[in-house]
Protein backbone atom coordinates (compact mmCIF):
# COMPACT_ATOMS: atom_id res chain seq x y z
CA UNK A 1 0.00 0.00 0.00
CA UNK A 2 1.35 3.43 -0.87
CA UNK A 3 0.66 7.00 0.12
CA UNK A 4 -0.72 9.55 -2.33
CA UNK A 5 1.65 12.22 -3.60
CA UNK A 6 0.25 14.87 -1.22
CA UNK A 7 -1.37 13.63 1.94
CA UNK A 8 -3.45 15.24 4.63
CA UNK A 9 -3.90 12.91 7.60
CA UNK A 10 -6.54 13.84 10.16
CA UNK A 11 -6.01 12.30 13.60
CA UNK A 12 -8.92 11.91 16.00
CA UNK A 13 -8.69 13.76 19.31
CA UNK A 14 -9.63 12.55 22.79
CA UNK A 15 -12.97 14.36 23.03
CA UNK A 16 -14.76 14.19 19.67
CA UNK A 17 -16.79 11.16 18.62
CA UNK A 18 -14.26 9.62 16.23
CA UNK A 19 -16.70 8.36 13.59
CA UNK A 20 -18.33 11.78 13.20
CA UNK A 21 -14.97 13.53 13.07
CA UNK A 22 -13.73 11.06 10.47
CA UNK A 23 -16.83 11.58 8.35
CA UNK A 24 -16.26 15.34 8.32
CA UNK A 25 -12.53 15.02 7.62
CA UNK A 26 -13.25 12.74 4.66
CA UNK A 27 -15.86 15.11 3.36
CA UNK A 28 -13.22 17.83 3.45
CA UNK A 29 -10.82 15.70 1.43
CA UNK A 30 -8.55 14.07 4.00
CA UNK A 31 -6.53 11.29 2.34
CA UNK A 32 -5.98 9.44 5.58
CA UNK A 33 -7.71 9.12 8.94
CA UNK A 34 -5.80 7.96 12.00
CA UNK A 35 -7.86 6.65 14.90
CA UNK A 36 -6.12 7.62 18.12
CA UNK A 37 -7.93 7.51 21.44
CA UNK A 38 -5.80 6.40 24.35
CA UNK A 39 -8.70 6.18 26.82
CA UNK A 40 -10.96 3.94 24.73
CA UNK A 41 -11.52 0.22 25.33
CA UNK A 42 -10.45 -2.35 22.77
CA UNK A 43 -14.07 -2.98 21.86
CA UNK A 44 -14.79 0.69 21.25
CA UNK A 45 -11.66 1.05 19.13
CA UNK A 46 -12.57 -2.03 17.11
CA UNK A 47 -16.11 -0.86 16.45
CA UNK A 48 -15.04 2.68 15.50
CA UNK A 49 -12.22 1.32 13.35
CA UNK A 50 -14.58 -0.89 11.33
CA UNK A 51 -16.95 2.01 10.70
CA UNK A 52 -14.24 4.58 9.90
CA UNK A 53 -12.46 2.22 7.54
CA UNK A 54 -15.74 1.70 5.67
CA UNK A 55 -16.14 5.49 5.35
CA UNK A 56 -12.55 5.75 4.14
CA UNK A 57 -13.13 3.08 1.49
CA UNK A 58 -16.08 5.05 0.12
CA UNK A 59 -13.80 8.07 -0.30
CA UNK A 60 -10.72 6.13 -1.48
CA UNK A 61 -8.89 7.30 1.63
CA UNK A 62 -6.60 5.33 3.92
CA UNK A 63 -7.41 4.23 7.46
CA UNK A 64 -4.78 3.63 10.09
CA UNK A 65 -4.90 3.12 13.85
CA UNK A 66 -2.50 4.48 16.43
CA UNK A 67 -0.49 1.98 18.51
CA UNK A 68 -2.97 -0.91 18.42
CA UNK A 69 -1.54 -3.47 16.01
CA UNK A 70 -3.96 -6.00 17.55
CA UNK A 71 -7.00 -4.02 16.43
CA UNK A 72 -5.43 -3.44 12.99
CA UNK A 73 -4.95 -7.21 12.62
CA UNK A 74 -8.48 -8.01 13.77
CA UNK A 75 -10.22 -5.61 11.34
CA UNK A 76 -7.62 -5.53 8.54
CA UNK A 77 -6.83 -1.83 8.77
CA UNK A 78 -4.81 -0.21 6.01
CA UNK A 79 -2.10 0.31 8.58
CA UNK A 80 -0.87 1.46 11.97
CA UNK A 81 0.98 4.43 13.32
CA UNK A 82 3.57 3.74 15.99
CA UNK A 83 5.23 6.06 18.48
CA UNK A 84 8.68 5.41 19.88
CA UNK A 85 7.11 3.76 22.97
CA UNK A 86 4.78 1.50 20.98
CA UNK A 87 5.68 -1.83 19.38
CA UNK A 88 8.86 -1.51 17.28
CA UNK A 89 8.09 -1.22 13.56
CA UNK A 90 10.08 -4.40 12.89
CA UNK A 91 7.79 -6.39 15.22
CA UNK A 92 4.69 -4.79 13.72
CA UNK A 93 5.94 -5.59 10.20
CA UNK A 94 6.47 -9.23 11.15
CA UNK A 95 2.88 -9.42 12.40
CA UNK A 96 1.18 -7.41 9.66
CA UNK A 97 3.06 -8.71 6.64
CA UNK A 98 4.49 -6.70 3.77
CA UNK A 99 1.44 -4.78 2.59
CA UNK A 100 -0.12 -2.70 5.42
CA UNK A 101 1.17 0.80 6.07
CA UNK A 102 3.39 1.31 9.10
CA UNK A 103 4.10 4.87 10.12
CA UNK A 104 6.65 5.67 12.81
CA UNK A 105 6.92 8.88 14.81
CA UNK A 106 10.47 10.21 14.76
CA UNK A 107 12.14 13.39 15.96
CA UNK A 108 15.80 12.73 15.06
CA UNK A 109 17.68 11.59 11.95
CA UNK A 110 18.77 8.44 13.85
CA UNK A 111 15.17 7.47 14.52
CA UNK A 112 14.39 8.07 10.85
CA UNK A 113 17.20 5.73 9.74
CA UNK A 114 15.99 3.12 12.20
CA UNK A 115 12.42 3.40 10.92
CA UNK A 116 13.62 2.80 7.35
CA UNK A 117 15.66 -0.23 8.48
CA UNK A 118 12.58 -1.55 10.32
CA UNK A 119 10.59 -1.42 7.07
CA UNK A 120 8.31 1.45 8.01
CA UNK A 121 6.17 2.81 5.17
CA UNK A 122 6.50 6.46 6.18
CA UNK A 123 7.74 8.57 9.06
CA UNK A 124 5.78 11.10 11.04
CA UNK A 125 8.13 13.93 11.98
CA UNK A 126 7.31 16.32 14.78
CA UNK A 127 6.43 18.30 16.43
CA UNK A 128 7.43 20.97 13.93
CA UNK A 129 5.74 23.99 15.56
CA UNK A 130 4.45 24.64 19.09
CA UNK A 131 1.29 22.64 19.80
CA UNK A 132 -1.12 22.05 22.64
CA UNK A 133 -2.63 18.81 21.32
CA UNK A 134 -0.22 16.56 23.19
CA UNK A 135 2.08 16.96 26.17
CA UNK A 136 5.34 17.97 24.60
CA UNK A 137 8.28 18.39 26.95
CA UNK A 138 10.66 18.92 24.03
CA UNK A 139 11.07 22.03 21.87
CA UNK A 140 9.53 22.24 18.40
CA UNK A 141 11.84 20.90 15.68
CA UNK A 142 11.30 23.68 13.15
CA UNK A 143 11.51 23.22 9.39
CA UNK A 144 15.30 23.02 9.07
CA UNK A 145 15.43 19.93 11.34
CA UNK A 146 12.49 18.57 9.34
CA UNK A 147 14.61 18.90 6.19
CA UNK A 148 17.57 17.13 7.85
CA UNK A 149 15.38 14.26 9.04
CA UNK A 150 13.66 13.97 5.66
CA UNK A 151 17.09 13.67 4.01
CA UNK A 152 18.05 10.89 6.45
CA UNK A 153 14.90 8.88 5.77
CA UNK A 154 16.19 7.04 2.67
CA UNK A 155 13.34 8.22 0.51
CA UNK A 156 10.57 7.26 2.94
CA UNK A 157 7.59 9.60 2.68
CA UNK A 158 7.60 12.22 5.44
CA UNK A 159 4.44 13.38 7.16
CA UNK A 160 5.00 16.50 9.25
CA UNK A 161 2.99 16.95 12.45
CA UNK A 162 2.66 19.43 15.27
CA UNK A 163 1.21 22.93 15.14
CA UNK A 164 0.64 22.87 11.40
CA UNK A 165 -1.96 25.33 10.12
CA UNK A 166 -2.90 27.20 6.97
CA UNK A 167 -0.12 29.72 7.49
CA UNK A 168 2.78 27.28 7.75
CA UNK A 169 1.62 24.20 5.80
CA UNK A 170 3.33 25.34 2.59
CA UNK A 171 6.58 25.85 4.49
CA UNK A 172 6.73 22.21 5.69
CA UNK A 173 6.02 20.90 2.18
CA UNK A 174 8.88 23.04 0.83
CA UNK A 175 11.10 21.56 3.56
CA UNK A 176 10.59 18.10 2.09
CA UNK A 177 7.39 16.76 3.67
CA UNK A 178 5.09 14.61 1.56
CA UNK A 179 2.15 15.58 3.66
CA UNK A 180 0.89 16.83 6.98
CA UNK A 181 -0.99 15.37 9.94
CA UNK A 182 -3.21 17.45 12.16
CA UNK A 183 -5.29 16.94 15.27
CA UNK A 184 -6.64 20.18 16.71
CA UNK A 185 -6.52 22.14 13.43
CA UNK A 186 -9.49 20.00 12.37
CA UNK A 187 -11.02 18.55 15.55
CA UNK A 188 -10.82 21.91 17.35
CA UNK A 189 -12.32 23.83 14.45
CA UNK A 190 -15.92 25.01 14.45
CA UNK A 191 -16.17 23.75 10.89
CA UNK A 192 -13.99 20.63 10.52
CA UNK A 193 -15.07 20.04 6.91
CA UNK A 194 -13.90 23.45 5.74
CA UNK A 195 -10.80 23.31 7.95
CA UNK A 196 -9.81 20.05 6.28
CA UNK A 197 -10.56 21.34 2.80
CA UNK A 198 -8.55 24.54 3.31
CA UNK A 199 -5.57 22.63 4.71
CA UNK A 200 -5.61 20.16 1.87
CA UNK A 201 -5.78 22.95 -0.70
CA UNK A 202 -2.79 24.60 0.95
CA UNK A 203 -0.58 21.57 0.35
CA UNK A 204 -1.88 20.10 -2.90
CA UNK A 205 0.02 22.36 -5.31
CA UNK B 1 -7.25 -20.85 19.67
CA UNK B 2 -9.54 -23.75 18.68
CA UNK B 3 -6.58 -26.06 19.17
CA UNK B 4 -6.87 -28.48 22.07
CA UNK B 5 -4.69 -27.70 25.05
CA UNK B 6 -4.46 -31.03 26.83
CA UNK B 7 -2.27 -29.73 29.65
CA UNK B 8 -4.13 -26.53 30.45
CA UNK B 9 -3.06 -25.50 33.97
CA UNK B 10 -5.85 -25.29 36.56
CA UNK B 11 -4.45 -22.21 38.27
CA UNK B 12 -4.20 -18.69 36.85
CA UNK B 13 -2.18 -16.00 38.58
CA UNK B 14 -3.07 -12.45 37.55
CA UNK B 15 -0.24 -9.90 37.76
CA UNK B 16 -0.56 -6.95 40.13
CA UNK B 17 -1.38 -4.27 37.57
CA UNK B 18 1.13 -2.03 39.30
CA UNK B 19 4.09 -2.27 36.94
CA UNK B 20 5.59 1.03 35.87
CA UNK B 21 9.00 -0.08 34.70
CA UNK B 22 10.07 -3.17 32.87
CA UNK B 23 13.05 -3.82 35.13
CA UNK B 24 13.22 -5.10 38.74
CA UNK B 25 9.50 -5.70 38.59
CA UNK B 26 7.16 -7.65 40.83
CA UNK B 27 5.83 -9.50 37.79
CA UNK B 28 9.34 -10.66 36.94
CA UNK B 29 9.85 -11.94 40.51
CA UNK B 30 6.50 -13.74 40.38
CA UNK B 31 7.45 -15.24 37.02
CA UNK B 32 10.75 -16.56 38.41
CA UNK B 33 8.87 -18.50 41.10
CA UNK B 34 6.26 -19.72 38.62
CA UNK B 35 8.96 -20.96 36.23
CA UNK B 36 10.50 -23.01 39.05
CA UNK B 37 7.14 -24.35 40.28
CA UNK B 38 6.48 -28.06 39.81
CA UNK B 39 2.83 -27.22 39.20
CA UNK B 40 1.90 -25.33 36.03
CA UNK B 41 0.34 -21.90 36.09
CA UNK B 42 -1.24 -19.54 33.56
CA UNK B 43 0.36 -16.20 34.37
CA UNK B 44 -1.83 -13.40 33.08
CA UNK B 45 0.24 -10.27 32.58
CA UNK B 46 -2.24 -7.46 33.02
CA UNK B 47 -0.30 -4.20 33.19
CA UNK B 48 -2.37 -1.42 31.71
CA UNK B 49 0.00 1.41 32.59
CA UNK B 50 2.98 0.00 30.69
CA UNK B 51 3.69 1.25 27.18
CA UNK B 52 3.53 -1.35 24.43
CA UNK B 53 7.32 -1.40 24.14
CA UNK B 54 7.80 -1.89 27.90
CA UNK B 55 5.15 -4.61 27.95
CA UNK B 56 6.87 -6.31 25.01
CA UNK B 57 10.20 -6.31 26.87
CA UNK B 58 8.69 -7.63 30.09
CA UNK B 59 6.62 -10.18 28.21
CA UNK B 60 9.62 -11.36 26.25
CA UNK B 61 11.68 -11.80 29.44
CA UNK B 62 8.94 -13.84 31.08
CA UNK B 63 8.23 -15.89 27.95
CA UNK B 64 11.94 -16.73 27.74
CA UNK B 65 11.91 -17.75 31.39
CA UNK B 66 8.90 -20.03 30.89
CA UNK B 67 10.50 -21.39 27.73
CA UNK B 68 8.99 -24.77 26.97
CA UNK B 69 7.88 -25.50 30.52
CA UNK B 70 4.26 -26.22 31.33
CA UNK B 71 3.42 -22.74 32.62
CA UNK B 72 1.88 -20.34 30.11
CA UNK B 73 2.31 -16.59 29.84
CA UNK B 74 -0.94 -14.95 28.70
CA UNK B 75 -0.78 -11.25 27.86
CA UNK B 76 -3.90 -9.30 28.72
CA UNK B 77 -5.75 -8.11 25.60
CA UNK B 78 -2.76 -7.26 23.37
CA UNK B 79 -2.37 -10.40 21.27
CA UNK B 80 -0.02 -8.45 19.00
CA UNK B 81 2.36 -8.09 21.94
CA UNK B 82 1.80 -11.72 22.95
CA UNK B 83 2.80 -12.87 19.46
CA UNK B 84 5.80 -10.52 19.28
CA UNK B 85 6.98 -11.46 22.79
CA UNK B 86 6.74 -15.20 22.22
CA UNK B 87 4.03 -15.60 24.88
CA UNK B 88 1.80 -18.65 24.45
CA UNK B 89 -1.48 -17.04 25.40
CA UNK B 90 -3.73 -14.00 25.30
CA UNK B 91 -6.42 -13.10 27.79
CA UNK B 92 -9.21 -10.84 26.52
CA UNK B 93 -10.97 -8.59 29.02
CA UNK B 94 -14.75 -8.34 28.65
CA UNK B 95 -14.37 -4.95 26.89
CA UNK B 96 -11.73 -6.11 24.42
CA UNK B 97 -11.75 -6.28 20.67
CA UNK B 98 -14.27 -9.10 19.97
CA UNK B 99 -12.55 -12.47 20.29
CA UNK B 100 -14.29 -13.90 17.24
CA UNK B 101 -12.87 -11.05 15.13
CA UNK B 102 -9.41 -11.69 16.55
CA UNK B 103 -9.66 -15.45 16.07
CA UNK B 104 -7.69 -15.70 12.84
CA UNK B 105 -5.05 -13.23 13.95
CA UNK B 106 -4.24 -14.90 17.29
CA UNK B 107 -2.93 -17.93 15.39
CA UNK B 108 -1.74 -20.64 17.78
CA UNK B 109 -2.18 -18.67 21.02
CA UNK B 110 -4.16 -20.04 23.91
CA UNK B 111 -7.02 -17.55 24.06
CA UNK B 112 -9.39 -16.93 26.95
CA UNK B 113 -11.77 -14.19 27.96
CA UNK B 114 -13.20 -12.64 31.10
CA UNK B 115 -16.94 -12.42 31.63
CA UNK B 116 -18.56 -10.58 34.51
CA UNK B 117 -22.19 -11.52 33.88
CA UNK B 118 -24.18 -14.53 32.76
CA UNK B 119 -25.09 -12.83 29.47
CA UNK B 120 -21.47 -11.96 28.70
CA UNK B 121 -20.36 -15.48 29.56
CA UNK B 122 -22.92 -17.16 27.32
CA UNK B 123 -22.24 -14.74 24.47
CA UNK B 124 -18.70 -16.13 24.20
CA UNK B 125 -19.96 -19.62 23.33
CA UNK B 126 -19.37 -19.19 19.60
CA UNK B 127 -16.16 -17.14 19.82
CA UNK B 128 -13.85 -20.14 19.58
CA UNK B 129 -12.18 -19.48 22.93
CA UNK B 130 -10.05 -21.99 24.81
CA UNK B 131 -11.36 -21.03 28.23
CA UNK B 132 -13.55 -18.54 30.04
CA UNK B 133 -12.76 -16.64 33.24
CA UNK B 134 -15.97 -16.03 35.15
CA UNK B 135 -16.54 -13.83 38.17
CA UNK B 136 -16.32 -12.23 40.58
CA UNK B 137 -17.73 -15.36 42.22
CA UNK B 138 -17.11 -14.02 45.72
CA UNK B 139 -16.47 -10.51 46.98
CA UNK B 140 -12.95 -9.18 46.53
CA UNK B 141 -11.60 -5.62 46.50
CA UNK B 142 -9.66 -6.08 43.25
CA UNK B 143 -12.71 -7.31 41.36
CA UNK B 144 -15.22 -4.90 42.92
CA UNK B 145 -15.16 -2.66 39.82
CA UNK B 146 -16.55 -5.62 37.84
CA UNK B 147 -19.82 -5.58 39.75
CA UNK B 148 -21.43 -7.52 42.60
CA UNK B 149 -20.40 -11.14 43.24
CA UNK B 150 -21.99 -13.58 40.80
CA UNK B 151 -22.11 -16.44 43.32
CA UNK B 152 -21.54 -20.19 43.11
CA UNK B 153 -24.97 -21.01 41.69
CA UNK B 154 -24.42 -18.83 38.63
CA UNK B 155 -20.92 -20.24 38.24
CA UNK B 156 -22.50 -23.70 38.09
CA UNK B 157 -25.01 -22.59 35.49
CA UNK B 158 -22.28 -21.11 33.27
CA UNK B 159 -20.15 -24.24 33.60
CA UNK B 160 -23.06 -26.49 32.61
CA UNK B 161 -23.89 -24.38 29.54
CA UNK B 162 -20.40 -23.84 28.11
CA UNK B 163 -18.28 -26.52 26.52
CA UNK B 164 -14.96 -24.86 27.33
CA UNK B 165 -13.04 -24.90 30.63
CA UNK B 166 -14.26 -22.23 33.05
CA UNK B 167 -12.00 -20.60 35.63
CA UNK B 168 -13.64 -19.05 38.68
CA UNK B 169 -12.23 -15.68 39.78
CA UNK B 170 -12.97 -13.25 42.58
CA UNK B 171 -12.23 -13.98 46.23
CA UNK B 172 -11.16 -17.56 45.53
CA UNK B 173 -8.98 -18.46 48.50
CA UNK B 174 -7.61 -22.04 48.47
CA UNK B 175 -10.36 -23.30 50.77
CA UNK B 176 -12.99 -22.14 48.26
CA UNK B 177 -11.50 -24.16 45.40
CA UNK B 178 -13.46 -27.38 46.10
CA UNK B 179 -16.82 -25.56 45.98
CA UNK B 180 -15.92 -24.07 42.58
CA UNK B 181 -14.72 -27.41 41.21
CA UNK B 182 -17.91 -29.05 42.47
CA UNK B 183 -19.91 -26.52 40.45
CA UNK B 184 -18.06 -27.56 37.32
CA UNK B 185 -15.18 -25.06 37.22
CA UNK B 186 -12.01 -26.36 35.59
CA UNK B 187 -9.77 -24.15 37.69
CA UNK B 188 -9.45 -20.85 39.50
CA UNK B 189 -7.70 -17.51 39.13
CA UNK B 190 -6.47 -15.06 41.77
CA UNK B 191 -4.29 -12.00 42.17
CA UNK B 192 -3.87 -10.91 45.81
CA UNK B 193 -2.70 -14.26 47.32
CA UNK B 194 0.33 -14.21 45.01
CA UNK B 195 1.59 -10.68 45.67
CA UNK B 196 3.97 -11.84 48.42
CA UNK B 197 6.66 -13.49 46.34
CA UNK B 198 8.27 -15.05 49.46
CA UNK B 199 5.27 -17.30 49.98
CA UNK B 200 4.31 -17.69 46.31
CA UNK B 201 5.64 -21.26 45.82
CA UNK B 202 3.79 -22.45 48.95
CA UNK B 203 0.58 -20.70 47.91
CA UNK B 204 0.66 -22.39 44.49
CA UNK B 205 1.03 -25.77 46.24
CA UNK B 206 -1.77 -24.89 48.64
CA UNK B 207 -4.14 -24.12 45.76
CA UNK B 208 -3.21 -27.31 43.95
CA UNK B 209 -3.82 -29.38 47.08
CA UNK B 210 -7.53 -28.59 46.60
CA UNK B 211 -7.57 -29.32 42.86
CA UNK B 212 -8.60 -32.58 41.17
CA UNK B 213 -5.66 -34.60 39.91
Amino acid sequence: MTLPRRLLCVITDEVSYPVTLARMALEGGAGMVQLRKKTASGRELYEWAVRIQELCRQRHALFIINDRVDIALAMHADGVHLGQLDLPASAARALLGPDPLIGVSVSTPEEAVRAAEDRASYIGVGHIFPTFSKDKPSKPLGTSALRTIANAASGLPVIAIGGIDLDNAGEVIRAGATGIAVISAVSGSEDPVSATRDLFNSIRQ
Amino acid sequence: MAEQHPSLPRLMIVSSGKEHLSDSSLAMKQALHIARSAQPVIFQLREKSLTASALLQLGHSIATLFNDGESILAINERFDIALAAGARGVHFPESSCPADAARKAVRGLLAGQSAHSEAAALSTASAGLDYLLFGPVFHTPSKAPFGPPQGLERLGKICSKLRIPVFAVGGITPDKVPACIEKGAYGVAALAPFLDTGSLPEVIKHYYSFMPL
